[in-house]
């Protein structure tokens, strides 16, 4: 029998031995040794071993090449294991199959980060990027993090519906880079405060102002929505790059109560976080009280030529289309006088025709998703999709991207594909939604069969643009922009708020989720009719209150809870993929 | 200082909105209207055959049935309206002129629309779209919005006149009311104001809130009794300052500041007078409800208005009035939750300060103010720094 110390001395040997050689410290060395010694000892590596022939015995080897080949259904996905514990982040992306996850590989990934370096190269002044990144927090903190919104919003996500979605935030990465690109070229602070040429010939508005106003200069000038980019895009992409904005504002004496979105824009002036790119600008008071208010700051901290486009309330009202038509001729004339150039009839007449082109389209979608079940978009590329360009205006990439997505929802059609089959319950997405956590809708699929059909601000601007004459171009153009986001439904009536069950009807869904933007002051003076009516009709609707980018207010792991608690205490319903259920992303972007 | 006449009564008038003299213009067969807003021409609801309410909720207390439809996070004097309609306290309402100007009020107003609150057969609340600018565009469109959504209305439920001889009967009216006011406010510009701003609430808010055919003869009394009103040979306040900001229809706010050593001289607020109480000119040629619709436009300091220069004049006005009144400082208080004023007092805070030297007072209240002791904090804190303000100057001017 072998002494126990002699073998104990032998192993020291040995680990000294080794040691030396790896330049190990004695310490880890010591580590090592002692584990292997205590598997030796217990014979743990005999169990494993065994293990391991039981395992083979009982797999399902059939099974592991179709997991391979097509990815695990879904109830095995088991996605919540990918995320390093509090961060949200992925410890790898997941396996969706061979040909989706080639396909996310080659034309999501790579081709974007690709796409991302074009785009920039393609613009006017390259290098002004690398200025702007060093200048602009917003752009800093959001750049290299955009593949992680890609990888949320997508998560889960396989075949047509991993293809669809997948464009449109392609097509929202192109033009965000053309639109900062653009600002850069002509920024003063990054041209020595320089008014260049550029700057002569671009115009700045406000983001809730639609870029169709300008169709009349769009071949001699641009036109960018200012906060559009360093705020409201990039809170998506990073959700804490925003509250700094917010805390800014208050610091010089607001209060905490306006709505958040108000407050992040006038942030970018009291940080003075935004580019000088023009020498005017035009403001609007869509949507709300705090927009016409935050024109006061827009005034102050820019003081320059400024327009304000005020559209009228009582929108239904006949009566109020030719001031809102007169409003818009007014800022026409503004610009013409200010950048000196003239309105352009043709122009305009151009670009509206080809953004009917999108509007239609809009329409051809919302009748496969309203109608079938093989619409290919998720929830949260048609919620953001639709609010970008329709807000943005007409753009070649938003036709680009059309195009492919016409392509892959006419073959998901034809073949009868349903991109969601694990639906449970088909869902409309009422009021405006938490923008640090838009990509909700792909967890609440993922986790518990929530599909989320519609959103409300996919269907405002539902409006075909006129161009037979300017009077009638005008009216229609004063229509379209009384029904803005959260303007078209939370305007101008209770009537329009209460489309909601009309919109439930069209798009056959069984299930609300309210978002209760809780800094809301018109959808808040209304949450108790909605109770009383969601309770009349017999109808769930899970509240989901937010702050809007402000994740401080609620954040997304409540927002999950919340939706988590309904599901099992009113719905008792399982999980789908009990990982899920629970975990912490406050870390993450 | 001696008394003023009726200031008891008004005082009493002032504990519910459904007070002793609105039950005397019902009585007399004239139709209640109701509404919220400074841009709701009263005097086109002083027709004869009606006469305006602007809507209070006095003595409220806690809006808890009204928090449930609205929720805990909008403007209290929304909720407090909506209590009290849900109390019954508004069912001497014929209609309600309803503007959408602010979110809250509208909110309010279309819950008059959606519930069955109003307990009057005759009940109806209508909307009128007003303006966010000065422009004849503007002109325009509200006067279209006043025939159609006031004029017409009226004549269709009520039949009353609304002809261009009934409207200009009305102006003449309404401009009498708006002369007395006007005058019995000019006292507090004297060097030594015989009126103080509390008695000056009451009187303004009466004017707003009853017939004002029934109280003609009292304004007409104060006017002549403030003609020979000797003010107190030791001033009971320290300094004078300007309140402004945004809905106020609360006098013992106003006595509240007051009680802390500083007399307000001007109320340029929402329930104000300044602008409020200006006499509405009708221009040769010019139909009467034009001249109407440019008055409200052109007097309005409401920050609802976005042009740019208008933004600008309305610092501009503020500082303006506080020279004219002698008012050694502004007090900007903020209805909670109002987003148009929560901007305006950030920028009224620092420009007042900054480009015209005048000492702020930045405060945001609620509707029911509970919270007494901490705001007589905060304005005996403000009278103290502007008096100690004075005494720094004072010295400077006299070492030099």
């Amino acid at each position: 029998m072998t002494d126990p110390s002699a073998k104990r001395t032998k192993i020291k040997r040995e680990l000294d031995r080794l040691a030396e050689r790896h330049e190990l410290s004695d310490f880890a060395a010591y580590q090592i040794g002692a584990n292997v010694f205590r598997k030796v000892k217990n014979g743990d590596y005999k169990k494993s071993a065994e293990k391991a022939v039981k395992k083979i015995k009982e797999t399902d080897f059939h099974k592991a090449a179709a997991d391979f080949w097509y990815g695990k259904p879904h109830e095995e996905r088991r996605l919540g294991d990918l995320y390093i514990k509090n961060t949200g982040l992925y410890k790898h992306r997941e396996w969706r199959g061979v040909v989706d996850t080639m396909y996310y590989f080659n034309m999501i990934w790579l081709y974007n980060y690709a796409a991302m370096v074009m785009d920039i190269l393609k613009s006017d002044e390259p290098l002004s990027f690398f200025k702007g990144l060093a200048r602009y927090r917003w752009l800093g903190q959001t750049y290299l993090s955009v593949l992680h919104w890609f990888d949320r919003g997508l998560e889960g996500m396989r075949g047509p519906a991993l293809r669809a979605s997948a464009w449109h935030y392609r097509g929202m990465v192109n033009e965000t880079i053309r639109n900062f690109m653009r600002m850069f070229a002509c920024d003063t602070k990054l041209h020595g405060d320089i008014e260049n040429h550029r700057w002569h010939k671009t115009i700045a508005h406000d983001e809730t102002v639609n870029g169709n106003i300008f169709y009349g200069w769009r071949d001699v000038c641009d036109d960018v929505p200012l906060q559009m980019i360093p705020y409201f895009v990039s809170v998506h992409v990073n959700n804490k790059t925003v509250l700094n904005y917010i805390d800014a504002v208050q610091s010089i004496g607001l209060p905490s109560d306006p709505c958040p979105m108000c407050q992040a824009e006038a942030g970018l002036f009291v940080q003075d976080d935004y580019p000088d790119y023009s020498p005017v600008m035009v403001t609007s008071n869509e949507a709300c009280d705090g927009s016409v208010a935050t024109s006061i700051l827009h005034d102050w901290f820019l003081n320059r030529p400024l327009f304000a486009m005020p559209q009228p309330m009582r929108f239904d009202d006949p009566l109020v289309q030719k001031n809102c038509a007169k409003e818009i001729e007014e800022c026409w004339k503004f610009i013409e006088k200010e950048l000196g150039i003239p309105f352009d009839w043709n122009q305009y007449v151009k670009y509206a025709e080809s953004f009917n082109k999108l509007t239609e389209f809009e329409h051809e979608k919302w009748d496969v998703a309203a109608n079938t079940d093989y619409y290919p978009v998720n929830g949260v590329a048609q919620a953001l999709y639709r609010i970008y360009y329709s807000q943005d205006g007409d753009r070649k990439i938003w036709h680009d991207v059309d195009a492919h997505v016409r392509r892959i929802m006419n073959r998901s059609v034809m073949n009868r594909i349903n991109s969601f089959p694990k639906t449970r319950h088909r869902v409309i997405a009422w009021s405006c939604a938490p923008l640090y956590y838009s990509n909700w809708c792909t967890w609440a699929y993922n986790c518990w069969g929530l599909n989320c059909i519609i959103n409300m601000d996919s269907l405002m601007y539902d409006v075909m643009l006129k161009t037979d004459n300017y009077e009638d171009a005008l009216m229609s153009l004063a229509e379209f922009n009384e029904k803005a986001p959260m303007r078209s439904m939370a305007v101008g009536g209770y009537e329009h708020i209460f489309r909601l069950w009309e919109f439930m009807d069209r798009f056959h869904c069984d299930m609300v989720v309210m978002y209760d933007q809780l800094q809301c002051k018109g959808m808040q003076g209304i949450h108790g009719m909605f109770e009383d009516e969601f309770r009349k009709r017999n109808i769930h609707a899970i509240w989901i209150p937010h702050a809007l980018p402000d994740k401080r207010t609620v954040s997304r792991k409540e927002i999950r809870k919340i939706i988590n608690d309904y599901m099992t205490t009113v719905m008792h319903e399982e999980p789908l993929d009990p990982t899920l259920v629970e975990f912490d992303d406050d870390e993450s972007w | 200082m001696k008394d003023l006449v009726h200031l008891i009564d008004f005082e009493e008038l002032l504990q519910e909105a459904n007070n002793e003299l609105v039950r005397k213009g019902k009585e007399d067969g004239r139709r209640a209207l109701g509404y919220t807003c400074s841009f709701m021409p009263e005097v086109l609801l002083d027709l004869p055959g009606c006469f305006a309410v602007r809507l209070r909720a006095p003595r409220s207390t806690s809006p808890d049935i009204a928090t449930y439809y609205m929720s805990n996070r909008t403007c209290p004097y929304g909720r407090c309206l909506l209590e009290r309609a849900l109390e019954g306290g508004y069912n001497f309402l014929d209609a309600e002129m309803a503007t959408e100007t602010c979110t809250v009020t509208t909110r309010f107003q279309e819950h008059l629309q959606m519930m069955d609150i109003i307990q009057n057969p005759d009940f109806f609340c209508e909307f009128t779209d007003i303006p966010f600018k000065r422009t004849e565009n503007s002109v325009d469109h509200f006067t279209q919005q006043l025939q159609l959504h006031v004029l017409d209305k009226l004549q269709e439920h009520f039949g009353i006149d609304t002809s261009d001889e009934a409207i200009l009967k009305a102006i003449d009216e309404h401009n009498e009311v708006c002369r007395l006011i006007t005058e019995i406010g000019s006292y507090r510009k004297l060097d030594r104001p015989t009126i103080t701003g509390y008695e000056f609430a009451l009187i303004n808010l009466v004017s707003l809130t009853c017939p004002k055919y029934l109280i003609l003869d009292q304004l007409r009394d104060i006017a002549e009794q403030l003609k020979t009103r000797e003010p107190d040979e030791r001033l009971p306040y320290r300094v004078k300052v300007v309140l402004a900001g945004s809905e106020n229809d609360d006098p013992y706010f106003t006595k509240l500041i007051e009680e802390c050593g500083a007399l307000v001289v001007a109320d340029r607020h929402c329930y104000g007078s300044l602008p409020g109480r200006e006499e509405i000119h009708v221009e040769e040629g010019e139909k009467p409800l034009r001249a109407i619709a440019r008055h409200y436009l052109n007097h309005s300091e409401c920050p609802r208005f976005m042009e740019q220069n208008v933004m600008r004049e309305r610092k501009q006005h503020l500082a303006d009035i506080a020279r004219e009144y002698k008012a050694d400082g502004i007090i900007v208080a903020q209805m909670k939750f109002c987003e148009y004023w929560s901007y305006e007092r950030v920028i009224d805070t620092i420009v007042l300060q900054r480009d015209y030297n005048l000492p702020v007072c930045s405060i945001e209240k609620e509707y029911v103010n509970s919270n007494t002791g901490q705001l007589r904090t905060r304005f005996q804190a403000f009278v103290e720094s502007i008096e100690f303000k004075k005494l720094q100057n004072a010295g400077k001017g006299g070492a030099s």
